[in-house]
């Protein structure tokens, strides 16, 4: 049947009018809840334009009116179904403070993803020290850049500190910046290669591992294997972690999207790649810091062994912090809050 | 185009939300273009405060360039990523760019999206953006039936388009008191059968787009559509007919068809 038009809309001009702007009002002050007596107008106006629409729908051809119904429908829905989060619930500091204790949580619960990823990178460094022990050529290939090609060219101009790095704090500190954001970058790429259901991000951490394993092997082979360790760990105690956790996120991601849509637990889930996100940024912050104006001295400013022992400190912490933190509390509790496909 | 004019809406893609009410209505999705340039606007945005920004760190670390180009680094890089997340998350999806293009994000149930959300779509641009210009996003958001980018898909969200709409005014079969063709009952009665909707709509969209098709053009469409009606599914008397200009030929149709129900009751 075909609506009368006419009589319909005058009818309803007074509650849409009305819903619209209960609805402004709702809106222009998120921070606040409803009150009973507004929640139950804007349900029944909600009813109200519902029906409304039904009707239109079906019994008219008027699209715009169909138009303008729906987006109020819409409206009302979303402030009907939706609470957001308050101003002072955002601005809690203590909430925000959790994910130190959050992101290790989320880094043990999703364990295999990240052995996985130690996997992928083995199996690069394994290749990469294998092709330069074995192949000589391989290095033209595996090690593009020169200075990687003769460590004992790099050596020397370090240890002078002839290197791009002079002792300057100035450049130490526009140096670590550099650092930072692009590992931050480096790692935001291989957690979100998890849509190219993690074979981006297996190729980036292969990658990752080839370089490593045939840089160890290079300087090893001509005698420089304290040195490359003493420069590499203080960082890299944080930094290789954090790729690797980089590329934890990015499988998780990955496990996740194969799944069907009903099965994903969307808000969990998103949680879960974020706290990884997170930790993992901050440290590397650390790491660059680290690297910039710690890694960069060498023998005699700084003693070989000095620089072992931190690196090896640093890392007993880390592992310690991603095991340990917030396991007490968490036992009992964590069991049951995560649901089991993400566990 | 009149203000008080509701705009139509030209997509086609949409979403469709059923409620747990058992309310079914669509939201119109945003195309890549207008996504693209609110990116743009809002990219000019950072730029501009990042270089404002850059002038005053310059100026307050004047004796320590090194740590001022650290700052600069720094906040450039969280800057390109918090301003959408944070934006997005606090002003219910919207940044400054998408408000002006009347876009906002939202989440694919229909619901307003998350903070987390917010985070992680902003967060996929790494990906969106390669390997340049947003080649993989562009290319996703054409690929995807509701128009997501990787961004998207992850956080699952979408973006809609909020062109303001006004109640619709008063259509002009509705405002005009007497209808010659409610004097043929048994013709109107034809009319109103054979009309198919797409006839209908074509009627009503004819009418209501009086003022935007430059007159030649409207004497065309309306004389053509008159003449069809005329000939092929409803033929009213010729001394009425010739009374008739094409467009009130058309208006009393569309009263016929829309208009007051007890069409076929001239008594009343």
């Amino acid at each position: 049947m075909i609506l009368d038009l006419e009589r319909f809309q005058a009818q309803g001009r007074a509650r849409w009018n009305n819903l619209e702007s209960l609805l402004a009002q709702l809106e222009s002050r998120p921070d606040r809840r409803m009150k009973p007596a507004e929640a139950e107008l804007l349900q029944d106006l909600y009813a109200q334009t519902a029906t409304d629409l039904n009707r239109v729908t079906h019994g008219a051809l008027a699209p715009e009116l169909r138009q303008y119904l729906e987006r109020l429908v819409a409206r009302a829905y979303a402030e009907l179904y939706y609470s957001r989060p308050t101003r002072s619930e955002l601005w809690q500091p203590r909430r925000w403070l959790s994910i130190f204790t959050a992101f290790p949580e989320s880094f043990r619960r999703q364990s295999r993803f990240f052995a996985l990823a130690v996997v992928v990178t083995l199996l690069g460094a394994a290749l990469g020290g294998l092709a330069v022990r074995y192949d000589p050529a391989a290095v033209d290939v595996l090690l593009p850049a020169d200075y990687l090609r003769n460590p004992r060219l790099r050596v020397g101009q370090e240890e002078k500190g002839q290197a791009r790095h002079t002792n300057s704090t100035q450049v130490e500190a526009a140096f670590s910046a550099e650092l930072i954001t692009h590992n931050i970058e480096v790692s935001l790429l291989a957690a979100g290669l998890g849509v190219t259901f993690g074979i981006g991000t297996a190729l980036l951490l292969f990658e990752n591992g080839l370089l490593l394993g045939a840089v160890a092997v290079r300087y090893t082979q001509q005698g420089f294997g304290l040195f490359v360790t003493a420069w590499l760990l203080p960082h890299g105690a944080f930094e290789i972690p954090s790729i690797l956790i980089a590329g934890q996120a990015g499988f998780y991601l990955a496990r996740l999207l194969l799944r069907r849509r009903e099965d994903r637990n969307m808000r969990q889930s998103i949680r879960e790649w974020l706290l990884l996100i997170a930790g993992l940024a901050l440290m590397l912050v650390w790491a660059g810091l680290v690297e910039a104006f710690f890694s960069q001295h060498h023998e005699p400013v700084l003693p070989y062994g000095f620089k072992l022992a931190v690196g090896a400190a640093e890392l007993a912490l880390l592992t310690l912090y991603l095991l340990l933190m917030g396991r007490r509390e968490t036992v009992s509790a964590a069991h049951e809050a995560v649901p089991a496909d993400t566990r | 185009m009149k203000p008080n004019q509701p705009t139509r809406l030209p997509t086609r893609a949409e979403l469709t939300v059923a409620t747990p009410e058992g309310v079914i209505f669509r939201l119109p999705l945003a195309g890549p273009t207008p996504r693209l340039y609110a990116m743009l606007l809002d990219s000019a945005i950072v730029l501009g405060a990042l270089n404002g920004l850059g002038y005053l760190i310059f100026w307050i670390f004047a004796k320590a360039p090194g740590f001022g180009a650290m700052t600069i680094t720094l906040a450039e890089f969280a800057i390109g990523f918090a301003y959408g997340a944070l934006l997005e998350g606090f002003w219910n999806g919207q940044t400054i760019g998408k408000r002006l293009f009347h876009l906002r994000v939202i989440d694919e149930s229909g619901l307003p999206l998350r903070i987390e959300q917010a985070w992680v779509r902003n967060l996929m641009r790494v990906i969106d953006a390669l390997p340049l210009a947003y080649l993989v996003g562009g290319i996703s958001v054409l690929s995807s039936p509701i128009m997501q980018r990787f961004g998207d898909r992850v956080a699952g969200t979408l973006v809609v388009r909020e062109t303001p709409l006004a109640p619709p005014a008063d259509e002009a079969w509705n405002r005009q008191k007497y209808n010659s063709f409610t004097e043929y009952p048994a013709v109107a009665m034809c009319l109103r059968r054979a009309a198919t909707p797409e006839l209908a709509g074509l009627i009503q969209e004819a009418l209501r787009r009086r003022n935007e098709l430059a007159p030649y053009a409207r004497r065309e469409i309306y004389r053509e559509t008159a003449a069809y009606l005329q000939d092929e599914i409803a033929t009213f008397p010729d001394q009425l007919v010739e009374m008739l200009s094409d467009e009130q030929y058309l208006i009393n149709a569309a009263g016929v068809l829309f208009g007051d129900q007890r069409v076929s009751h001239p008594q009343r």
